[in-house]
Parts: C-alpha cells; sequence; structure tokens
C-alpha cells in the first residue's frame, strides 16, 4: 500500500486534528454524491476506498501506539459506510424497470462504459417508453453529448414526473446538480490593485480560448 | 483570480513553451505558442515534479530575460501538437481562400513545412486525427447540421487527442476532461460568432439548433446553453479532482471555474468580440466553426 499519509496529503508528525481535518476535506472532494453517475464514478469510488484504508491504517497505528486510545467519532467514514451508500445504489440502478431484462442488459453495458452496445441493444427495443429515453439520456451523457442526454432525460421526466432517478438526471444536465468546487483558488491576500492585474491575466489567458 | 504565485507560474509554462517551440522547431515556430497549449502543458506536466522557471532570453523583449519553464521531456508532445495544428490552420485556409489571399498563406506555410514534418513524425497519430476531426466537421458543415453534440464533438474529440496515453488512471480522467474544455470552447466560439454567421448567411451550429432573431438567440436559449456548458464545466471539474496533479491544481480550477465563465459572460455581453483575443487555439479550420487548439 502507498503511504496513507502521503493519500491523505498530511506529513507523518501531523497531528490527529490535522489528519481528521486532511481526511474529511478529501471525503467531501471525492464523495459519491459527487460523482453519482458520473463517467468516472467507478475511479472516485477506488479513490475514496483508498483514502478509507489510509486514515483506517494511520487512525490504528496511533490508537495502538497511545494504548488502547478510541479513534472516537471517525468510525463514521471508514470503508465500509461510504462502500455501502455510494454509487453502488445511486442512479440508474435504483431504477424501477430491473425487472425487464433488455433494460438491465443495456445498463449492465452502460455501467462496464460499453456505450456502443447499449446503445445497439436499446436501438433495437420498440417500446420506447420513460426508461428507454432515460438510458438513452445516460448514454449521451456519458460520451459528453449534453445536449442530446437533456432532452432525452426531459422526455423521460415528461412522461414519469414521479420518477426521482429522472428528475435527478435532468438536474444534472440543467446545471442545478453542482458537485463539491474545491474554492480556495478564489483566496488571496493580494492588495486590490495587484487583484485587478490577476484579473486582467486571467481573462487573458483564457480570451485566447475562443479565438479565431 | 488568480494568486501571484499561479500568475507567474502561467507565464513561465507560456514563455517556457514559446522557448521550446524555437528550439525543437525553429523560430517561425514560435508564433505558434498559444494559452491554449500553455493549459495543456499545465496539465500534464502537473503530474510530475515541478520544474523550476529560470531567466532565458526572449526575442520579443529584444534579448530582455523572462522567467521560463525548461522542461524540454514536458513540452515534447505540446510542442509537436502545436506544430501540426499550426500547419493544418494554415493548410485549410489556402484551400478556402482566393489565390491572392491563399497566396499569404502559402507563404506562411514555407517556413513551417520543415517543423510540420518533423512535428508529424513525433506524433503521426494526432496528425492523422486532427486531419479526420477536420474533415468530419467540414461534413457536418456541409449537411447544416442542428447538432450541437455533433458538431461538438468533432472538435471536442480533437482536443481529447492532445492527451498522451497515460496510465490507465489518469487517462480516462484526462480526456473527460480535455473533451468538455473542447466542448466548451467550441461551443462558446460558435455563440461569439452568431451574429456575424447570420448576417453572412454562414454556417453555425446554434442557428440550425436554435431560433434566431437578429442573429441573436432568446434569452431561454441562451439560459439552456449557459446550463450545458456549465454541465461541462462539472464534468470537467470532477475529472480535474482525479488527476493526481503534483502541482497546479488551484491554477487549473481557476481557469475552469473562473476563466471560462468569464469567457462566456463577456461573449454573452458581447464585450469578447472587439477585444484582441489572444489566440487559445491556433487552428482554425477550413470552415467558420473548425476549432482548433
Amino acid at each position: 500500500m502507498t503511504d496513507p499519509y502521503k493519500i491523505l496529503g498530511v506529513s507523518p508528525t501531523a497531528t490527529d486534528g490535522e489528519i481528521k481535518k486532511a481526511y474529511h476535506a478529501l471525503v467531501k472532494k471525492y464523495h459519491p454524491d459527487n460523482y453519482a453517475d458520473n463517467p468516472l464514478a467507478d475511479l472516485a469510488s477506488e479513490k475514496m476506498k483508498e483514502i478509507n484504508e489510509a486514515y483506517d491504517t494511520i487512525t490504528k497505528a496511533r490508537s495502538a501506539q497511545s494504548s488502547q486510545q478510541s479513534t472516537g467519532g471517525y468510525s463514521g467514514y471508514g470503508t465500509g459506510s461510504y462502500q455501502q451508500s455510494g454509487y453502488q445504489q445511486s442512479g440508474y440502478q435504483q431504477s424501477g424497470y430491473q425487472g425487464h431484462s433488455q433494460f438491465t442488459q443495456v445498463r449492465q453495458y452502460i455501467h462496464a462504459n460499453q456505450l456502443d452496445a447499449a446503445e445497439a441493444l436499446l436501438s433495437g427495443m420498440s417500446p420506447q417508453n420513460a426508461e428507454w429515453y432515460y438510458l438513452k439520456g445516460e448514454i449521451a451523457y456519458r460520451r459528453g453529448w449534453l445536449d442530446e442526454a437533456r432532452q432525452c432525460f426531459q422526455t423521460a421526466y415528461s412522461m414519469e414526473p414521479g420518477n426521482g432517478n429522472y428528475r435527478v438526471a435532468l438536474s444534472r444536465v440543467q446545471g442545478t446538480y453542482t458537485p463539491y468546487r474545491q474554492v480556495n483558488y478564489q483566496n488571496s491576500d493580494l492588495d486590490t490593485a495587484c487583484n485587478i492585474c490577476n484579473t486582467l491575466l486571467c481573462l487573458q489567458c483564457m480570451c485566447g480560448g475562443c479565438g479565431r | 483570480m488568480l494568486s501571484q504565485p499561479d500568475a507567474d507560474r502561467y507565464q513561465a509554462a507560456y514563455c517556457g513553451l514559446c522557448r521550446d517551440l524555437g528550439k525543437r522547431y525553429g523560430f517561425a515556430a514560435r508564433f505558434l505558442v498559444s494559452y491554449d497549449m500553455t493549459f495543456l502543458y499545465l496539465l500534464l506536466a502537473g503530474q510530475q515534479p515541478e520544474t523550476v522557471a529560470r531567466p532565458c532570453a526572449c526575442p520579443a523583449r529584444c534579448g530582455g530575460k523572462k522567467r521560463c519553464v525548461c522542461d524540454g521531456e514536458g513540452y515534447r508532445n505540446v510542442s509537436a501538437a502545436s506544430v501540426i495544428l499550426g500547419w493544418h490552420k494554415l493548410e485549410d485556409n489556402v484551400r478556402d481562400s482566393g489565390v491572392l489571399r491563399g497566396l499569404g498563406y502559402r507563404l506562411l506555410r514555407l517556413p513551417l513545412r520543415r517543423a510540420y514534418r518533423k512535428a508529424r513524425a513525433e506524433l503521426p497519430a494526432f496528425d492523422t486525427l486532427t486531419r479526420d476531426r477536420l474533415e468530419r466537421l467540414h461534413q457536418l458543415e456541409q449537411q447544416n447540421s442542428p447538432s450541437l453534440d455533433a458538431t461538438a464533438d468533432a472538435f471536442a474529440d480533437l482536443v481529447r487527442g492532445c492527451a498522451p496515453a497515460g496510465s490507465v488512471q489518469s487517462a480516462r480522467p484526462m480526456q473527460m476532461l480535455l473533451y468538455h474544455v473542447g466542448r466548451y470552447i467550441y461551443l462558446t466560439d460558435a455563440l461569439d460568432d452568431l451574429a456575424e454567421d447570420c448576417a453572412k448567411g454562414q454556417y453555425n451550429p446554434l442557428r440550425f439548433r436554435f431560433r434566431t432573431q437578429e442573429g441573436r438567440l432568446s434569452q431561454e436559449d441562451l439560459d439552456y446553453l449557459t446550463q450545458l456548458l456549465d454541465s461541462s464545466v462539472n464534468l470537467a471539474g470532477s475529472a480535474l479532482a482525479l488527476l493526481e496533479l503534483e502541482w497546479g491544481e488551484s491554477l487549473l480550477e481557476n481557469i475552469l471555474y473562473l476563466g471560462l465563465p468569464a469567457v462566456l459572460a463577456a461573449v454573452k455581453a458581447g464585450s469578447f468580440r472587439a477585444s484582441d483575443r489572444p489566440s487559445f487555439h491556433q487552428l482554425k479550420g477550413r470552415n467558420r466553426h473548425d476549432r482548433s487548439l
């Protein structure tokens, strides 16, 4: 296993409080809610597992050193907790259409990132109900085709307004779903004049982004 | 807002790219330096220990010195990609221009010919990808495609192709990040050009996707487009968080979360076109909406 302190981004001489703070920051960053139905959810899940293991290793080692001292309220962040409440139960896996074998197969393809296979199977299915549009939207979303994804999610939601999964999926592409963002880059102790210069530089850096 | 260390870091990376282009591909290639490729460098170099910048002679300062990152290996692919994209821009301009105007582009191409051959030998797959995606974009334009996704995909796929094959762990986040940045750039640029394209009757994906009035989108459509772009930023940000970066994360986050939306806001306000836009892209393909890094 990689150095657990390195995983948490702290020094081996860090205090328990510093470790806890670093751990909480990482949990917030890679929390399953931030990656629900994200094409990279599996990688975030692995990262979360790694962080939990590192934290468990450190707390266990420290508690052994301090002879029987309890790790207190940290256990809620343990490996089991997040693994059970995260990606495994989210999104399309909770759908009420699990009984439909073809839809289940499409979901499996999507989950395995086999989007062409999922699309081919979906295209051959005749009842284009809400679930069909939802899954088509999921395929488009994972491809980054967000306009198509939004239209499909919108159709699915219109057909079944009571379905929470469709509502969440739609909110993802409506911009109302906002995952964790690190905002510390906005902090600056520069003086006003310097801030203005930096704003201009930042803008200049990006202006070319649409340069013709 | 960039902190001073991040601003310095960005500047040094930009100057370092210019220096590396000159060193590898000759003086003319220095003109292909761009902000977008600097972003790519920061993204790739962030996975390695940071190279400390040092003062280097700057031709634009007549021998004066500027702080440059001298990271030969780190710039290798980025410089080659810059040359390939720059070359294809000129190629397309030659193809699309009349005899007189085309002559200018032909002349500009001359000093870059050797550089392009060298860069192509360095990244043959990327050269092929660039050619293919520009051709796909051209075809979609000829069909007056109303699909935002299909047209943006051709360009975003090209941007994604800039990422070299890395570890499995980092490859997917990197590709997704670049894809959505490319998509954002393409659609923002299309919005910026909409009025002009409508006036000239030229292709613009937004023109065929939405209803326009006097070259403008309705507020509802503009909000819709903004939400799509916000979603791209969110996805790119979630990918960035999964990259194992040793440095520069705050700078890249700044570009994603503040820089890109700032450009979009300027485009929507109509204040962006008037500015002298330093090219985040060098390549303009043969068509109005061939975008490039």
